[in-house]
């Protein structure tokens, strides 16, 4: 046998080994990636299908009930009443303000001088550098209702009589959250941009404002286009992290799930499930949540692919 | 961007990775097979600022009376829950820790925790604890939890402003809603009562002080008297020194208790329900505080007192220690006597042996003795079931008193929509 072997082996290795030493070289990494990420995915979705709580862990038995968990969160009012339309909604809100803001900051940047680029850089990485906790609890402290500047400056002004709560009602509150998550978003969007920005020849700007194109076409008609690629990836990502914004939710007065008109996926998946033990719930809610994000980004790939074509 | 992409999974996957594949590197101190001559105990770090003095004071006294030696860690009360359910999952729970008490009854209805009752009894010491922290620790008709300390919420009341208003600690219902308005007539800027929208704690003693019921149990299906004429008397009266009076303000609709006692220690404050441990806290916050405040136990509604929830922890056994007696030593050592005593001095709780508090409660230390005889005459327990926790998740209580002094709701919706809630996630049948 051995013989057998040692005879075919040159014949085959050189078809084979085209095919399998790629493999041979990437497995390492593969089986890396499958243990760390794979795994865990799987996981989930096997948790996803069981009612797995404290008692399950405790006496290791599953209890497999098949697709009732997601039955469970489709069936849920709440979820199409409240959760989805503020996640959804914010979401909107705030990819639009941040990459809006982020990219004036950004044309703003560009146009200065070193010195001033550089002072302007460093508030921003200021705002980038604070934590989300931190951060949130600037915005609560400065809109509270008794104590907080924005109530005195309103009542000073004589625009407000009593002072005013705005963490109880669903408007006022996100309109908080924007605020917060919007700051704390830019600065990213404004470094990426501004990246891009400086990549934009500068002849083809020469030439546009020797013919007569003043500074918003040549800003729509010129640089946009060049930037496709980074408001792709910019948009993209500040999708996936403002759907699924939780501590400055969480942390605002009343957003824990005492104000039930604020809740958003963040905040409703963690109460109803890892608040409350129930992993598989939480598990479920995890994989919906997954594949909705996997579809806003299918989508919008393919629609920048398709105009890139075009 | 495949890499972003996935993170919510991870961040989802993170506690459950936890809870079930590293268990076994998830306990430092890990009960099994150490069963030769030491004892794992798990201490909730922070309750007493000189925790590491006085446990060595007791190991010291552990190993004279049992000859073992004892291994005690602290945890976090932040990260504690995670690590005992990670433990639990892994098998590898201390064989003594401390437990808060709406804790005690989940785990013991996951299995975790081992009965004490034939060990009490056995100490002879069951007719010595204090009531509210058995009923908290006792599951199914058994003791789970020893008591070991608590603290309990009275009304804490600012002196300058009541001499000032020239009113009296209130004794009654009608009495507080008199103190509110003169102290509101004294000082309009101010807030008379503190209403707080986030605390859950602050709303029972009005329910059981009308003779309502947060929710009892009938044989194995429980019910939440939220919604019952006498809870909603309760409530009415309790809101209504917000919504009708304007006694509280605004802002305290969304209020923690950590922010009542902000505001308190600012001098903003006239009265509120506040735990017997905030004294210390509120001089800390602001050293101008120091002899202006006092406390007087939460008024029943024609005299007499409303009952409040008494908050603090037991000592748990669990069912992977091996050595059940030296593990009982142990909790009898720390639970009774003087190293109960002491653990309450310097942690300013109260102990959970009534004949401890006897002393206590001969005290004329007015930030002391009306806690003392809350804690002894007044105590109550919440709803002691395995998914009280579920209820405090979803913040049920909270979600009531908001809707209601945002001005949303009336006080029959929002306690009708409260109860049912209630009773549905305590069944477990969500």
């Amino acid at each position: 046998m051995t013989l057998q072997l040692t005879e075919t082996l040159p014949r085959l290795s050189r078809a084979r080994a085209a095919v399998v030493r790629p493999w041979l070289l990437l497995a390492p990494a593969l089986a890396i990636l499958a243990v760390l990420l794979l795994w865990p995915l799987v996981r989930v979705f096997l948790f996803s299908l069981q009612d797995y709580g404290l008692r399950e862990i405790t006496t290791g038995e599953p209890s497999w009930i098949g697709l009732e968990n997601y039955a469970e969160i489709l069936a849920t009012p709440e979820l199409w009443t409240v959760v989805l339309p503020n996640t959804v909604g914010f979401a909107v809100l705030s990819v639009a303000g941040t990459v809006v803001f982020g990219t004036a900051v950004a044309v703003l940047l560009a146009s200065l001088g070193t010195f001033w680029r550089t002072v302007t850089s460093s508030a921003i990485m200021a705002a980038w550098a604070m934590p989300a906790v931190t951060g949130t609890y600037v915005w609560v402290w400065i809109f509270d209702a008794d104590r907080g500047v924005f109530n005195d400056a309103l009542m000073a002004l004589g625009l407000l009589d009593d002072p005013t709560n705005w963490f109880t009602n669903r408007w006022t509150f996100y309109a908080i959250v924007l605020l917060n998550v919007i700051h704390h978003g830019f600065p990213f969007v404004a470094v990426t941009v501004l990246a891009g920005l400086l990549g934009v020849p500068k002849e083809m700007l020469e030439a546009a404002e020797m013919d007569g194109a003043g500074a918003f076409r040549r800003f729509f008609l010129i640089i946009v286009p060049q930037l496709r690629q980074v408001f792709a990836v910019v948009i993209i990502l500040s999708t996936i992290w403002d759907f699924k914004v939780f501590a400055q939710v969480y942390l605002m007065p009343g957003g824990a799930g005492s104000n039930r008109s604020v809740l958003n996926l963040g905040v409703w998946s963690y109460v109803e499930s890892f608040g409350q033990n129930r992993y598989g719930f939480g598990s479920a809610i995890a994989v919906l949540l997954t594949l909705l994000l996997l579809v806003i980004t299918a989508v919008y790939v393919r629609t920048v692919l398709a105009e890139e074509e075009r | 961007m495949t890499r972003a992409m996935r993170r919510p999974v991870m961040a989802a996957t993170g506690a459950l990775l936890l809870a079930a594949t590293t268990a076994a590197c998830g306990s430092g101190g890990g009960g099994e097979g150490e069963g030769d001559g030491t004892l794992n105990v798990w201490i909730m770090q922070g309750t007493n600022p000189s925790a590491e003095d006085f446990f060595a004071d007791v190991a010291t006294a552990f190993e004279e009376e049992t000859g073992a030696t004892l291994d005690v860690e602290f945890v976090e009360w932040a990260d504690a829950h995670d690590r005992f359910v990670t433990s639990i999952a892994g098998g590898t729970t201390p064989d003594v820790a401390e437990t808060g008490t709406t804790w005690t009854p989940e785990f013991a209805d996951a299995g975790a925790l081992a009965s004490l009752d034939e060990y009490v009894d056995g100490a002879g010491v069951s007719d010595d604890l204090v009531e509210g922290l058995v009923e908290a620790g006792t599951y199914d008709g058994q003791l789970y939890g020893m008591p070991w300390y608590a603290g309990v919420r009275s009304l804490v009341y600012n002196t300058e402003m009541f001499e000032q208003s020239g009113v009296e600690p209130p004794t009654t219902w009608a009495e507080l809603e008199e103190a509110a308005a003169a102290l509101k007539k004294e000082y309009p800027d101010k807030i008379a009562v503190a209403v707080p929208g986030d605390a859950e704690f602050t709303v029972y003693p009005w329910v059981w002080g009308a003779g309502g019921e947060v929710a009892t149990l009938d044989s194995d299906t429980w019910t939440s008297g939220l919604d019952s004429p006498e809870a909603q008397e309760g409530i009415d009266f309790w809101t209504g020194l917000a919504t009708e009076g304007d006694y509280s303000s605004a802002g305290a609709t969304t209020w923690r208790e950590t922010d009542v006692l902000d505001a308190f220690a600012a001098g903003d404050v006239g009265m509120a329900v506040m735990g017997s441990w905030t004294p210390g806290a509120i001089v800390d916050a602001n050293a101008d505080m120091e002899g202006k405040f006092a406390a007087v136990p939460i008024p029943g509604q024609d005299g007499g007192m409303s009952p409040s929830v008494l908050g603090g922890s037991h000592l748990s056994m669990f069912e992977t220690a091996e050595d059940k007696d030296l593990a009982f030593a142990f909790i009898e050592m720390m639970t009774t006597g003087e190293f109960a005593q002491q653990w309450g001095e310097q942690s300013g709780y109260f102990p959970g042996q009534v004949s401890l508090l006897e002393e206590t409660l001969q005290s004329t230390d007015p930030l002391v003795a009306p806690f003392a005889q809350q804690f002894v005459e007044g105590g109550a327990s919440v709803p002691v079931a395995p998914t009280y926790g579920a209820v405090q998740a979803k913040a049920t209580t909270s979600t009531m008193m908001q809707s209601i002094l945002a001005g949303d709701a009336d006080v029959a919706t929002a306690s009708t929509a409260a109860a049912e809630e209630m009773t549905t996630v305590l069944n477990g049948s969500e």
